[in-house]
């Protein structure tokens, strides 16, 4: 019982780190999501290369590639990040592209006749954006942005690779130390429980943009 | 009477397609003026160059006597800045076909959202004259509703009533009931009606002739990105001398 309970609490030393990538990620990537989207979105060419460019690559290769690239082959190139930075920049970056697609298809969803009557009040271009455009918008959003929420907290396992105590990597040590399951079953019954509450969380927000269709 | 609107020698093309080939007219304060023609003829074009939803290619658009868009020497339209564009357009009140309501507001919401926020009137100023309009277009009850909640011809009363918000000079209104079921017209019809009596300046594009022939000063007829015949609503509908007005109207009526 009190090998249980020392796993138990190892794992969860591990839950604070995966919270902290959890977090850092969502707070940095989803704004950096809505200014890409908004770059897209605009006439200048080259910014939107550029974006075209980094939606496809950070969305075209494995999130397990990513990590590895940046904290194992960028000491080759001569940046050197310790594995939290290495971490913390790739998920940021890998999940500012799947938001910067979500968002622009949430904006590009609402229909040309809501810029034309917004327009036709004498609404600006900024006033069109905050009070019609991205509040109908947000409702197109949410939902693919609740999916991505819940997938963040299971993508955080993979920073194990590079050998941050996060849950997964503290639990396969558990197991492997003790000869024994049960650190597998905490790291599942944490990852539930932790992605339990982000659903409902954003089943929360859904309801409240649900009064209009 | 005071000029409100001058077009002269308005071109508009979307690609390669030319849909406004030299338009002139004007519109005079109080001035009723439907716009009738074939599909296809520029008619919406027109009345969205007008309020800088098309961007002219060539000619000039005023607004009471500000130029919009000027010719230059090559007749090439030139804009005025984005800003004062902006600024003298939310002056011209436009109605749509698609009604374009804010669905994520109540009509209330959809009405004081342009006074509030352009115009920078108080809240409570912009409710009281909401709830006047919404008086005067007959939906006084519907005034915490969101538009799903409407049928077609309560979604365009508000969205008229949402134009007329903003006090404009002049009310646009594109196609107000083609896109409503035939007993729901008759409610619109009656709101852009008693805008008639009290002397709105309005230039609709419509296909309701009788409509059209009746509370109309003026008729413009539209072909082929021209205006054919500008006249009295008899110059179309009783001696209609153009070949073009006879076959449109053998077709319509």
């Amino acid at each position: 019982m009190e090998n249980l309970a020392n796993i138990t609490l190892f794992i969860l030393q591990g839950a604070v780190v995966t919270l902290k990538i959890y977090s850092i990620t969502i707070i940095f990537s989803i704004p950096l999501g809505m200014l890409f989207a908004m770059g897209k979105l605009t006439k200048i060419p080259p910014l939107r290369w550029i974006l075209e460019a980094y939606t496809w690559v950070f969305r075209g290769t494995p999130l397990l590639l990513q990590l590895l690239f940046v904290y194992f082959g960028l000491p080759y190139l001569g940046m050197e990040l310790s594995r939290e930075m290495a971490a913390y920049v790739t998920f940021v970056v890998n999940y500012a592209a799947y938001f910067t697609e979500i968002f622009r298809a949430g904006i590009q969803s609402v229909e040309k006749g809501q810029y034309e009557a917004a327009k036709a009040l004498g609404m600006n271009f900024r006033m069109t954006m905050r009070r019609i455009i991205i509040p109908q918008a947000i409702k197109v959003i949410l939902p693919p942005t609740g999916n991505e929420a819940v997938t963040l907290i299971k993508d955080t396992a993979l920073a194990s690779v590079i050998a941050l105590a996060e849950i997964l990597r503290n639990a396969k040590s558990m197991v492997s130390r003790n000869a024994s399951i049960e650190g597998y079953i905490i790291a599942a019954i944490l990852y539930l429980i932790m992605t339990f509450v982000i659903i409902n969380i954003f089943k929360h927000i859904e309801k409240r943009f649900a009064y209009y269709q | 009477m005071e000029e409100i609107i001058r077009v002269e020698n308005l071109h508009k093309g979307f690609d390669t397609l030319k849909v406004l080939k030299g338009i002139d007219f004007t519109v005079k304060r109080g001035e009723i003026i439907s716009v009738i023609g074939p599909s296809g003829s520029g008619k919406s074009t027109l009345l969205r160059c007008l309020n800088h939803l098309e961007v002219a290619d060539k000619g000039s658009i005023s607004f009471e006597n500000n130029y919009i868009a000027k010719a230059d020497a090559t007749g090439k339209a030139i804009y005025k800045r984005n800003k004062e564009v902006i600024k003298i357009c939310s002056n011209i009140g436009m109605v749509f076909q698609n009604f374009n309501l804010f669905p994520h507001k109540s009509v209330l919401g959809n009405i004081i959202e342009a006074p509030i926020m352009v115009k920078g009137k108080s809240k409570k100023e912009a409710v009281k004259s909401a709830e006047n309009l919404l008086d005067k277009v007959g939906l006084k009850d519907k005034r915490d509703s969101y538009p799903y909640q409407l049928s077609g011809g309560q979604k365009q009363r508000v969205a008229i009533a949402r134009a007329l918000a903003m006090d404009p000079e002049i009310m646009l209104f594109d196609e107000p009931t083609s896109a409503l079921d035939p007993e729901l017209i008759g409610e619109v019809l009656q709101v852009i009606k008693n805008l008639a009596e009290e002397r709105m300046t309005m230039l609709i594009v419509t296909h309701e002739m009788n409509f059209a022939r009746e509370i109309s000063d003026r008729i413009i007829f539209m072909d082929d990105g021209k205006i054919v015949v500008d006249g009295v609503p008899d110059d179309i509908f009783v001696n209609p001398e153009h070949p073009r007005i006879k076959t449109f109207l053998n077709k319509v009526l």
